[in-house]
């Protein structure tokens, strides 16, 4: 085994007089230069490095962060608060009668329920309520129930619906050939579902005259 | 050097790279129409096939073609571009610069042969299994298993080939394009078969041994590392032989080439978890995965300042040569995208970025303007010389050049322009700020028109290189096929590979390099107080080690330029700084933190009927489009989980039995994590979730029915298969083997099972008053009996399974445990975490 060589060579002398250095070795013609790394591209590779020890540090010592854990549970409790809160005024503010003859009868509310309505309830309970698919000559049923046949197997006065709407089935009900109506207060907010119920009173005149 | 010199005179085996190349132009083309067909599918979903029926005028009938649908042909457009045009250029590119930087011929022209034929028909063989539904449903690794085999032995074909002709070559010292190739061969093996691990039920199906988290960890560390190893290193290489070449200039600087070499080689492997941020991943993972991409940054920008400065003094060239154009464009394009990969890992970036368009724009800044630029450049300098003539039109390689760079920066603006608002629409909260204002199918139809642009980028990408194809087409046959000759000498075997393994693993670089790799690792698994000590001893032996360097900088250079020498220790030291990463993420969640990473959750087990429901899922490659991971971010939760429960993101125990884990990584539709729900009352098996049976049934007929504006395909087919129920009992055979703890059944139990929540199913859907256009005479109990049968209740029966789980609740809140950073964390905090579950209302 041959010991390296300490004999000073070409790219010495240039290192020492600040010289780009050209290494004399050629590969099928390719040279190389041996310039220095340039600085802002070390300090942002240090950088780099000590930004790992800082953050790492900072989360596992410092107790700096939170876990996920923690973050989103403060977050979802916060607000699950403010939408019991939201809830709870307007149930405060909706009675039967309130949703029925004011509620439904005002154009800008029932066009707010019917936009809400055709986003999301119309694969279930058809854009006419009948729950029925009308493809050419077959009428095909839908999953839900309809909502102009005057049967509500829930209850139909009109807190009874908004209740339902937001909180979906009842746990323990059997559901329509085993299907149940998922709890649409998790998506939408109790004006929102007010709003739905509203437009479906006015769709059914001759129950909530 | 002091040699006794014997001259030979050597031909080069050209031929190899003529067919390597012609190759990946042809699959290229072939990948990047498949590519064009499936954007416009996102646009159109009748780009399935439906469309024949009115360009036919009606001679077709149909709701489209099974094998053209956006979930089989994502994979074979990924597929087809990473490892048959990327795979067959680098293939190109490595056969002719190793030649020649060796001085040697390749090893073996059988080999060689081998190596092109067997990858070419391991191609077909994808482009036939894939659109044909047969997949492992992991992405980039989706060939079937004994594809996975034949990869496996061309790829070892390959590696033999290239290191006999590195141990026989006339030039002793390695350049560092052969580090780049080096560290190719030996990653992606590893990455390959690691993440191919798993046990057949059939010739055409098997299961991966992992599954759930550490599927996904494992398939990330493979996922980010082809990336990194497939795309990017060998093109790497290629750019240091080829530039240089190109430019006639020296490279910028050798020791940047040594510093980015290796800080890329041993940073890269660890920054997989990136993939999984803001998920329930450990979030010592997520921390590793984040902040090794961030140090990334540099090494990678190391490769495009070695590029772009090697251009310095032949900056006019610019304007004259198609190869430079090329070659500059896809060096920045590599910069850029090697900027906006750290970004998208910082975890609050990554909130708004993942599962949207932004990831997609950014790998196609990688893949289109990196290696497709890379890849031209390649080819239009070396066509003239494979055949000894001049490129056949400059002029038409300026038009490829100009279509190409407006076809890149269309595609990706659209992306990010897709990605930034669809993902802002979804985060934002209604004035009440309880409830989110837009419904996912509002987010995508607000993003119609980038789509349509992306297609129209995409299709001037394609056409761009049809030129680059006729170029090299019409370059050929005006010339000659040619194998270079050259005088070379004989470098004898005793005057290279002189270096011991004692000399090259036993010396003060690797000493502290690898004490400090030890003592970092005992910084992050120790527990308190003893962890601070590793910390200190690293940081004290960092100081130790720059001042050896700076006293003994010769002793070190030396060593290192002994070590380019000798190529099995070199290759072995790459082996090891490639293996540290992956080892230390997969094997503590492997083998000592399985049980503890459920997180309180523990999956229900799959009934048979569902196992094969979710096979349809894979095979119809569902995940291409839906995730199944609520990630802990609000609008996550806010979205996705259910009413009243606060910590309803997707805990890990959820998936434990998933094999392959199934999270996904975009979010064409909507997550599906929480889609299913409680067994229905009166029925034994069936469930019933979010949506019913019904919906199920009526959405995968047409979408439109159910979620008006959806752009997801029909699956008519889905009512016309048949569920397997006779492979079940040797599926299920197979999961017991990778530990899913399935109770006892005998052959007939299993499908007795399967065929008792089939009927189920179907009776239930029967009664809701079905409607199968296709079976228009069919009602009542033959309708139920048909039904049973059909893919459609089994895929029905998974969906409405999805996020079964039942809770368990370890005494004590978590335990420390070893290898687990965050159990010490939890450990020493106060615990004031409130009630997870609020009252609904």
């Amino acid at each position: 085994m041959s010991e390296p060589s300490t004999e000073p060579k070409r790219g010495h002398f240039a290192e020492k007089k600040g010289e780009v250095i050209l290494r004399e070795h050629e590969f099928d013609g390719i040279q190389e230069y041996d310039q220095k790394l340039p600085n802002w591209w070390l300090f942002t590779f240090y950088g780099a490095i000590v930004w790992f020890v800082v953050y790492w540090f900072l989360y596992y010592q410092a107790h700096h962060f939170r876990s996920d854990h923690d973050r989103i549970v403060a977050e979802m409790t916060e607000i699950h608060q403010k939408k019991n809160q939201e809830l709870e005024a307007t149930l405060a503010s909706l009675t039967d009668d309130v949703l029925a003859k004011t509620w439904a009868k005002d154009p800008a509310i029932v066009a707010a329920g019917e936009a809400t309505y055709a986003a999301n309830c119309v694969a279930c309970h058809g854009a006419d309520l009948s729950a029925v698919m009308v493809a050419g000559e077959m009428k095909i049923p839908l999953p839900g129930r309809a909502l102009n046949d005057g049967v509500w197997e829930y209850g139909g006065k009109p807190m009874d619906i908004f209740k339902l709407i937001n909180q979906g089935s009842p746990v323990d009900a059997t559901g329509l050939n085993g299907a149940k109506m998922q709890a649409w207060g998790q998506m939408l907010s109790p004006k929102q579902v007010a709003e739905v119920t509203a437009y479906i009173i006015a769709q059914n005149p001759k129950e909530f005259p | 050097m002091n040699l006794t010199k014997t001259n030979t005179t050597i031909t080069y085996d050209d031929t190899a790279v003529r067919q390597f190349m012609i190759a990946s132009i042809i699959w290229g083309i072939v990948g990047m129409l498949v590519g064009v067909i499936i954007a416009t599918q996102l646009s159109w979903w009748q780009m399935n096939g439906k469309f024949l029926e009115t360009i036919t005028f009606g001679l077709f009938q149909g709701e489209g073609l099974s094998y053209l649908t956006f979930g089989r042909l994502r994979p074979l457009h990924t597929n087809a571009v990473i490892f048959a045009f990327v795979g067959n250029m680098m293939f190109a590119g490595v056969y002719y610069s190793t030649q020649r930087l060796c001085k040697a011929r390749m090893a073996s022209d059988k080999l060689s042969r081998l190596h092109f034929w067997g990858w070419q028909t391991i191609i077909v063989a994808a482009a036939i299994t894939l659109p044909a539904g047969l997949t492992r449903g992991k992405e980039y690794a989706e060939l079937i298993w004994p594809i996975n085999i034949a990869v496996a032995l061309i790829w070892v074909v390959f590696a033999i080939n290239f290191f006999l002709t590195i141990a026989k070559r006339n030039e002793p010292s390695l350049y560092v394009a052969l580090w780049f190739y080096i560290a190719t061969i030996i990653t992606i093996a590893m990455l390959y078969i690691v993440n191919h691990l798993s046990i057949p039920t059939s010739w055409i199906h098997s299961y991966p041994i992992f599954g759930g988290l550490q599927d996904g960890l494992v398939q990330w560390w493979y996922g980010h590392n082809a990336v990194a190893f497939f795309l990017t290193t060998p093109i790497l290489g290629i750019m240091y032989y080829f530039l240089p070449k190109a430019a006639n200039r020296p490279v910028y600087s050798y020791r940047l080439s040594i510093i980015h070499f290796w800080s890329l080689v041993f940073i890269y492997i660890w920054a997989g978890p990136h993939h999984l941020l803001n998920t329930d991943l450990p979030r010592w993972l997520q921390m590793l995965g984040m902040l090794f991409s961030l140090m990334l940054w540099a090494p990678s920008w190391g490769g495009m300042l070695n590029g772009l400065l090697t251009l310095r003094g032949a900056w006019a060239k610019l304007r004259t040569d198609p190869v430079i154009k090329f070659f500059v464009a896809g060096i920045t394009f590599y910069g850029m995208s090697t900027f906006e990969g750290p970004l998208l890992s910082i975890r609050a970036v990554n909130a708004i970025s993942h599962y949207t368009d932004w990831t997609i724009g950014h790998v196609h800044s990688g893949a289109l303007g990196w290696n497709g630029f890379m890849a031209a450049g390649l080819f239009y300098w070396l066509a003239p010389r494979l055949w000894k003539t001049k490129l056949w039109s400059t002029a038409l390689a300026n038009m490829h050049f100009w279509i190409g760079l407006v076809g890149i920066l269309i595609y990706v603006a659209a992306m990010w322009t897709a990605g930034i608002s669809q993902a802002l629409m979804l985060n934002e909260l209604a004035p009440s700020g309880t409830t989110l204002k837009y419904e996912f199918i509002d987010t995508l139809k607000s993003i119609h028109v980038e789509y349509f642009l992306r297609s129209f980028g995409g299709l001037l990408y394609l056409i761009g290189f049809i030129l680059c194809g006729v170029n090299v087409l019409m370059t050929a046959r005006s010339g000659v096929a040619t194998n270079d000759s050259v005088e070379v000498a004989v470098v004898p075997r005793e005057k290279k590979d002189t270096m011991r393994w004692g000399e090259s693993l036993v010396n003060d670089p690797l000493a502290y390099i690898f004490l400090g790799i030890i003592l970092v690792c005992l910084w992050f698994f120790l527990p308190a107080h003893a962890n601070l000590g590793a910390l200190a001893a690293a940081v004290l032996l960092a100081i130790k080690a720059v001042r050896s360097f700076q006293t003994k900088k010769e002793h070190w250079v030396n060593w290192h330029e002994r070590l380019v020498d000798n190529y099995l220790p070199f290759t072995l030291l790459v082996f090891v700084s490639v293996a540290i990463g992956g080892a230390l993420q997969i094997i503590p969640s492997l083998v000592v933190n399985r049980d503890k990473n459920i997180e309180g959750r523990l999956q229900e087990l799959y009934t048979p009927l569902e196992l094969a429901g979710r096979d349809i899922y894979v095979s119809e490659g569902c995940y291409n489009c839906h995730s199944q991971a609520i990630r802990t971010l609000k609008p996550d939760v806010m979205r996705y989980g259910r009413n009243g429960i606060a910590d309803d993101y997707s805990h890990l125990g959820e998936s434990l039995y998933d094999h392959p884990y199934q999270w996904g990584s975009k979010r064409t539709g909507p997550d599906l994590a929480r889609e299913g729900g409680a067994i229905v009352k009166d029925t034994k098996l069936m469930r019933s979730g979010r949506r019913d049976n019904v919906w199920h049934f009526n959405h995968f007929l047409n979408p439109r029915e159910t979620s008006k504006g959806s752009n997801m395909p029909n699956y008519p087919w889905l009512f016309e298969s048949k569920t397997d129920f006779k492979a079940l009992p040797k599926k299920i055979a197979v999961q017991q083997k990778i530990g899913v703890p399935w109770p006892a059944m005998s052959k007939d139990e299993i499908e007795q099972s399967a065929r008792e929540q089939a009927m189920e199913i179907a009776d239930s859907l029967v009664k809701g008053g079905v409607y199968l256009a296709a079976k228009p005479d069919l009602s009542g109990d033959a309708l139920r009996n048909y039904l049973s049968e059909q893919q459609v209740v089994a895929l029905i029966a998974y969906m409405q399974k999805l996020g079964a789980y039942r809770e368990v609740k370890p005494e004590g809140g978590k335990q420390p445990s070893p290898l687990d950073p965050d159990s010490y964390r939890a450990a020493a905090m106060p615990i004031d975490t409130p009630a997870a579950q609020i009252k609904a209302h």
